[in-house]
């Protein structure tokens, strides 16, 4: 009998999802390591979040 | 005390518990705890006055003081108020759930919790030193030198080993279904906002840790102390 692994492997849209999101976490790590207050608050973090990984994003579907 | 592990253990539970559970009652259960306390224990600035408590580890676990907040009973008060007064059985049962987590957690450090209140005996494996008493950033910078950090770590790569517990089928289907919320919600906010509202604790609790991480040992090497109880270059707070 013949053991094979199977791995539970992400689509193309959800690398590009994560892909995103990590851009979106770069930048704020990125802020919150030069301006460490940035770090303190769960509300700016969402605010942020809300921003970079939803508002932009659909401001730029919306012109293209 | 923990510093990203009260953001990302409940995408852990959910994936374990689905529709059993309600996200956002998990969430707030989970932060709970520390919601009216944490402030004064690293102390704030208003004008010519500090407002600080005199012994901020007391303050925060012990009795008297509010530890109370860490233990079991508290979770099952407020879940119970949630339950009987607000009518929700779910909401209730997930916010004792998350609270659960949080007073547990918090028991591996040199604190520990009264887990037992109104009995005051700590509950402690002393795997991480409690360092809130030093101030915010000596404390952050404590933190993410010892275990404590490592606790936050296998939550965020569990996380990412169940990434489909972040994807927006996941919302859709467990997430949206299970609790009323979410579709109150949708009336107002569009479904694409919902999905990162729902993924912004794990974002947080995870950029925040590299940006601590990178914080304390890029830009001010501190030393890392991964030994039972470090790091020990700083002043552990013991009950």
């Amino acid at each position: 009998m013949r053991l094979r692994l199977s791995f539970d492997r992400p689509s193309r849209r959800d690398l590009t999802v994560f892909g995103g999101y990590c851009l979106a976490a770069a930048v704020y790590i990125a802020f919150g390591v030069a301006w460490i207050d940035f770090l303190f608050s769960f509300w700016v973090g969402l605010g942020y979040l809300l921003a970079a990984a939803w508002l932009v994003p659909s401001l730029v579907r919306r012109q293209a | 005390m923990s510093w990203a592990a009260h953001d990302l253990e409940p995408y852990a539970i959910q994936k374990h518990m689905r529709l059993k559970v309600a996200f956002v009652p998990l969430l707030i259960g989970s932060y709970s705890p520390d919601m009216m306390t944490k402030w004064f224990v690293y102390g704030i600035h208003l004008g010519p006055w500090e407002l600080k408590a005199s012994d901020p580890a007391q303050f925060h676990r012990g009795w008297p003081g509010f530890g109370f907040t860490h233990s079991l009973v508290y979770g099952v008060a407020i879940g119970l108020i949630i339950w009987k007064v607000f009518g929700s059985k779910l909401w209730g049962v997930s916010f004792c759930i998350g609270q659960f987590a949080h007073a547990i957690t918090d028991a591996g450090d040199t604190v520990g919790t009264m887990l037992l209140f109104p009995w005051t005996f700590h509950f402690h494996i002393d795997a991480w030193a409690y360092a809130g008493q030093t101030g915010r950033m000596t404390d952050a910078a404590a933190y993410f030198s010892g275990l404590g950090c490592m606790w936050d770590l296998v939550f965020i790569v569990y996380g990412l080993y169940s990434w489909r517990v972040l994807t927006s089928r996941y919302f859709d289907e467990v997430i949206y279904r299970a609790d009323a919320f979410w579709p109150w919600l949708n009336r107002f906010v569009p479904r694409g906002a919902l999905v990162v509202l729902y993924r912004a604790a794990f974002f947080y609790g995870t950029s925040r840790w590299i940006a601590w991480t990178i914080w304390a040992h890029v830009i001010h090497h501190y030393p890392y102390d991964l030994s039972w109880g470090g790091p020990h270059w700083v002043p552990a707070a013991h009950p």
